[in-house]
């Protein structure tokens, strides 16, 4: 694939890149289908219940069923909003989502771009999405969506800052912002992946992505028992499932961030398992972090609004600080 | 100074396609009438910017001015107008007189502008294409050389934000703050611009406070 990026540019090649596009869009919408199907089954399981099971064999319809019904639902614009954002607000969330993928490693030959400010630009095109969640909330006119879209917005600025942080470390370990070098630093066996010399960095970085995410226990903007919905109570319709389509892809964009700077990336855990394909090993490891984010909402509370403020900013933030500066020490003591 | 050699290639289209965005998004910031607009436009405009860095090969600059400028500063700039009221939408009139002034200063920033660039002998890079490791060549002048500016900013940066939480932790509770805002949703003096700026969405303000 790196050969095909770096050749010249003309129309048949612009032709393939956009051919690529498309298949990487339908896998990723392909992903957000059945991560819904396995969240409802998992949380369904850890809860004593069955999950879907009505739609299609073991219900493996159901979320199909459930985009039809979205898509096929009336498209309603509120008489009081401001139309032309409340337009925008879906489109500003969802492709900055998609943009992000761009840059992620998935085996040594399969990748889309190679950007040497990898790390930056994932950090950079996120934050536009907070500006859709937002507008979306301002747009809709509606008193529960601008409370929606502020607690989003603050708990997104506020837990961004932590989650840049906890990655220096492994910046600083690797001398590179590039996610490819990032993966090449790391070895064949699990000791040498970086989430052991990184440990703190990456318990700051799992926690910041859970909030970044607006998952439990951090869910506070769409908190189903205190707000309405959150930001997006007056979309309908195909606008919401932009919302909630650009929201599980920001769950798939941040496992595979988690699954290359801190779990080795397509590495076997044992040298003696290298046989096994790259890309098995990424979308093994990647699977798990996606589990991983559900266990949590199946089994964790909600925190309170001034607790997740306070936690992001006078806990958080220093242990990042920490972690750069005993990464920095490390690197003077032992590696020159 | 005035022979314009210009070829034809993907670089210049993107380069047009690019500087027509940076340029819309200016002049839409100027022209509509809500404040909110105003900041989308000129979010529109920084990611266009943001493009034409990225054509100019300086891939951090461009990531660092979406991060900052695009993100941070449009939502801090949508924080702050949420915040207060915006019931009416002033029209400003203009003054003849005003307006031919302000046509000719910016003739003369444009020829000003325009002379000092075409007068300029830009070094030709090196061999190296700057495209490679350049953030890397960044951090290194950025920590051997240039590091004594590098810390005084660093240390101004410091006191600005030590002097933002002092000015924001006012214990006087009547006073309004949106800067706290941010950091603590849940406190006395946050919750009142909120509730302000959701006064201004339940239009029409009937008579009494709403809230």
């Amino acid at each position: 694939m790196q050969e095909l990026i770096q050749q010249s540019f003309t129309w048949q090649n612009g032709l393939v890149f956009f051919g690529w596009g498309v298949v990487f869009l339908f896998v990723v919408l392909g992903f957000v289908t059945y991560a819904i199907y396995f969240e409802r089954k998992v949380i369904g399981w850890m809860q004593l219940r069955h999950g879907p099971t009505r739609v299609g064999p073991l219900g493996l319809l159901q979320t199909v069923a459930d985009i039809l019904k979205l898509l096929l639902k009336e498209d309603t614009i509120p008489k009081k909003a401001d139309r032309a954002l409340f337009i925008l607000a879906p489109v500003l969330v969802y492709v900055p989502s998609f943009a992000v993928l761009a840059t992620i490693p998935y085996t040594q030959s399969l990748g889309f771009a190679d950007l040497n400010v990898g790390l930056l630009y994932y950090a950079a095109l996120s934050s536009i999405s907070t500006i859709g969640v937002v507008l979306g909330g301002w747009a809709s006119n509606n008193k529960y969506s601008l409370l929606g879209g502020m607690r989003s917005a603050a708990q997104m600025i506020s837990y961004e800052i932590p989650l840049v942080m906890s990655v220096v470390g492994v910046i600083m370990l690797n001398g590179s912002l590039s996610l490819r070098t990032i993966v090449g630093g790391q070895g064949n066996n699990f000791w040498e992946w970086n989430f052991l010399p990184q440990i703190i960095g990456f318990v700051i970085f799992m926690i910041a992505a859970v909030s970044e995410l607006n998952r439990t226990p951090f869910d506070l903007p769409e908190a189903e028992s205190e707000l309405v919905a959150g930001y997006h109570v007056e979309y309908s319709g195909f606008r919401f499932a932009f919302f909630m389509l650009a929201e599980y892809v920001y769950v798939f964009a941040i496992s595979a961030l988690t699954t290359v700077l801190f779990l080795g990336g397509w590495h076997p855990p044992l040298a003696v398992l290298d046989f096994i394909p790259g890309l098995l090993w990424f979308v093994l490891k990647f699977s798990f972090c996606v589990f991983f984010l559900f266990w949590l909402r199946a089994t964790m509370p909600r925190i309170r609004v001034d607790q997740l403020m306070s936690f992001g900013w006078k806990v958080l933030l220093p242990l990042a600080i920490l972690n750069i500066f005993l990464t920095a020490a490390y690197i003077e003591i032992f590696n020159k | 100074m005035f022979n314009f050699s210009m070829e034809l290639n993907g670089q210049t289209i993107a380069f047009f396609a690019l500087a027509v965005c940076v340029i819309t998004g200016a002049v839409l910031m100027l022209n509509f009438t809500k404040v909110v607009h105003m900041v989308v436009s000129l979010a529109f405009s920084f990611v266009g910017l943001a493009g034409i860095y990225v054509l100019l090969e300086a891939e951090f600059v461009a990531f660092v001015q979406v991060l900052v400028y695009a993100g941070a500063i449009s939502i801090l700039m949508i924080f702050g107008i949420m915040m207060t009221r915006h019931d009416k939408q002033d029209e400003v009139i203009m003054k003849p007189w005003k307006e031919a002034l302000a046509a000719i200063g910016c003739l003369a920033l444009f020829g000003v502008l325009f002379f000092a660039i075409r007068g300029t002998q830009f070094p030709t890079p090196a061999d190296k294409p700057l495209s490679e490791d350049n953030t890397l060549a960044l951090g290194k002048l950025l920590f051997t050389e240039h590091v004594i500016p590098f810390e005084l900013l660093s240390v101004l940066l410091t006191v600005a934000f030590i002097g933002a939480i002092v000015l924001a932790k006012n214990d006087d509770p009547t006073s309004i703050n949106p800067s706290s805002a941010l950091t603590d949703q849940s406190s006395v003096s946050a919750s009142e611009p909120l509730s302000s700026g959701l006064q201004q969405l339940q239009e029409p303000p009937k008579g009494g406070n709403p809230t």
